[in-house]
């Protein structure tokens, strides 16, 4: 234990986080915020199709994932887990909205109009069956808008390296995406 | 290379660096002329293209977006909300007795009231659970205090017998999380990008590209930053693992009145343990809490080793500020120019040499290449040798070396015992710190020089 003790890392995983998190640290829940705000907005308003609604209900769902953390049997999972959160509260909201206009055909018209802005099958959920390593590049390449080079920085790895995970990570993104899709269009 | 002579498996090891751009003129070239040449290669490009682009606008529709403050206000108001409510209702349910007696000795000097314990009980929830309340909108904090320990060593390094120290803590929370943590030897800041350590004895750097809530060992006080959620988990814990809780009040030195929540932690870290109680999360502490009554704040923390010889203070927080602005210098940290900085081992060409190693196989060839002053081989072990561990450890003489064992408590490191002459006669006798879970798998020199 003297001055050259170097080797605690910060906690990065989502698993750690959530662990953290559910200590009472809610600063390991921000950077989970901060990691995931972007592309749970993005699925959110592809399925509404209102940006403001998306917000709403992006924010619900945070702190609704923060207050059942406990119930997260795979801290691992958490981005799915919270997909899966984010789902159950925009039924909510339509079923809400079905409710306050008493008008089922309104609820239905929404559904539609929601799903058509999105014909295929939101990547989102695709990213979140994405091992995490692989799951982070794309975050930071796409949803944080950085390039190879600074997403090379930010994870001190080579600029190799990430075009590799990047080549790697399409290719799972496609498999998933073609099984989701092909599954989707059987029940349909 | 002529201008086909990229085949298959090299067009499609380079069709994403070929898509973002990053090849050199010839190889791009050269890829583009496969492409030309080869329908499949191209369906590839053109599906990794698609999917590129599909990332891009969703990316896009989401660049404006900021959640992080909403959402953990809300989170922060319903975190204690909650709390407030259960802790109360637990600690009304549960028959501790407090720990006034042992607590009060030693922590309130000018105590005045000692409630009764049903009635302390539920007092000392609320002291904390408006203390919680009372801070949980900060945007920023500074905490300056005094810790027993030595001064370049690890945050959360206890030596009660040795001098006080003066350590600092800033943070930020909004709008973007940031911190530092600094003592005479060693400096930890969080510029909201990147988290960086630098050891100023050895000029010694290591940086994680990333932001981090908290690292290198700064937990227990950022814990103490986190003032709301320390408060509540200090209950929790008491509640769970049967801490004592002690609750005083006292008229402070400004003539008002304060609230004193005392907390006896035990860390659960068996007496036989070779970190007991040399690190924060591995000691028995009483911890004192100090708040003012009237604006229900934190002011003031003392933290007590207990050991069966007695208490000693290890902790003193004698200032927090609270909402203060904060000096945007504090976030950036000046590092020499001859810095040198940590890597993350890689594996050697001949690694499994080294990997095979025991800790105490490792240990010695450690030291025997200082002996030799073999800092190549001696920098397997350990990443950087520094200039000041050459001139300390270079032509040391092994006296013995003994059996590894383990600490529980303290991760993965192994300690290996040791005695060694130093070439300036002095003789060193501890244990030496050694761990092996990095990529490369060998063992690394973590400590006990």
């Amino acid at each position: 234990m003297n001055s050259l003790q170097q080797h605690e890392s910060p906690e990065v995983t989502d698993g750690q986080h959530v662990l953290s998190s559910r200590d009472g640290c809610p600063d390991h829940f921000r950077l989970l915020v901060q990691r995931y705000q972007r592309p749970l907005f993005a699925y959110l308003s592809s399925r509404l199709g209102n940006q403001l609604e998306a917000e709403e209900v992006a924010q619900e769902s945070f702190v609704r994932a923060f207050l059942s953390l406990k119930k997260l049997r795979k801290p691992e999972s958490f981005y799915a887990w919270l997909l899966g959160i984010a789902t159950r509260v925009l039924k909510e909201q339509f079923r809400d909205v079905e409710r306050r206009q008493k008008d089922r055909a309104v609820a239905e018209t929404l559904l539609a109009e929601s799903s058509s802005s999105e014909p295929e099958y939101p990547l989102e959920e695709a990213i979140a069956a994405l091992p995490e390593s692989y799951r982070q590049v794309i975050l930071l390449r796409y949803y944080e808008g950085l390039s190879c080079q600074d997403v090379a920085t930010r994870l001190g790895m080579p600029l190799g390296t990430v075009t590799k995970t990047l080549s790697r990570a399409y290719a799972l993104l496609r498999q998933e995406l073609k099984a989701r899709e092909s599954a989707e269009a059987t029940v349909k | 290379m002529n201008a086909n002579n990229m085949n298959c498996a090299e067009c499609r090891d380079n069709l994403v660096a070929c898509l973002e751009g990053l090849l050199e003129a010839e190889q791009s070239r050269q890829c583009q002329a496969h492409l030309e040449s080869c329908e499949a290669c191209r369906a590839e490009y053109g599906a990794i293209n698609r999917l590129q682009e599909r990332l891009t606008a969703r990316g896009r529709v989401a660049a404006e977006v900021s959640l992080v403050e909403p959402v953990m206000r809300v989170v922060c108001q319903k975190q204690i909300e909650p709390e407030r409510t259960t802790l109360m209702s637990l600690l009304f349910k549960s028959r501790w007795g407090f720990g006034l007696g042992a607590a009060a000795s030693a922590a309130a000097v000018l105590v005045m009231i000692a409630l009764a314990a049903p009635r302390a009980q539920a007092k000392a929830a609320d002291v904390m659970a408006r203390g919680a309340r009372a801070i949980a909108k900060i945007t920023h904090i500074h905490l300056r205090g005094q810790l027993r320990t030595l001064p370049a060593d690890n945050f959360s390094f206890i030596d009660a017998d040795n001098a006080f120290y003066p350590i600092e803590l800033w943070k930020q929370f909004e709008p973007e999380l940031k911190w530092r943590v600094e003592k005479p030897g060693r400096v930890a800041v969080m510029d909201g990008q990147q988290t960086v350590l630098y050891i100023i004895p050895g000029k010694v750097a290591v940086k994680f590209p990333q932001p981090s809530s908290s690292a290198f060992d700064t937990d227990w006080l950022q814990r103490i930053a986190n003032l709301s959620n320390t408060i509540s988990n200090e209950l929790r814990h008491a509640q769970a693992q049967g801490w004592k809780l002690g609750l005083t009040e006292e008229t402070g030195a400004d003539g008002r009145l304060k609230t004193v929540v005392s907390v006896m932690a035990k860390s659960g870290v068996p007496d036989d343990d070779y970190c007991k109680n040399a690190l924060f999360m591995t000691a028995d502490t009483r911890r004192v809490y100090r708040f003012d009554a009237q604006s229900e704040r934190l002011e003031a923390v003392q933290i007590y080793l207990t050991r069966s010889s007695g208490e000693v203070q290890i902790f003193e927080l004698s200032q927090i500020d609270y909402d203060q602005p904060i000096d945007p210098n504090v976030w950036q940290l000046e590092l020499p120019a001859d810095v040198s900085w940590y890597k993350e081992p890689q594996k050697l060409p001949d690694n499994e040499k080294y990997a095979s190693m025991t800790a105490e196989q490792a240990a010695r060839a450690f030291f025997e290449a200082c002996a030799k002053q073999d800092w190549d081989e001696a920098g397997k072990f350990m990443s950087p040798v520094t200039d000041g561990l050459k001139e300390y450890l270079g032509g040391l003489e092994i006296v013995s070396l003994g059996q590894a064992f383990a600490s529980k408590s303290y991760g993965s490191r192994f300690f290996v015992p040791y005695e060694i002459k130093l070439k300036n006669g002095g003789v060193k006798k501890l244990n030496l710190a050694v761990r092996k879970d990095n990529p490369a798998g060998r063992w690394q020199v973590d400590g006990g020089i």
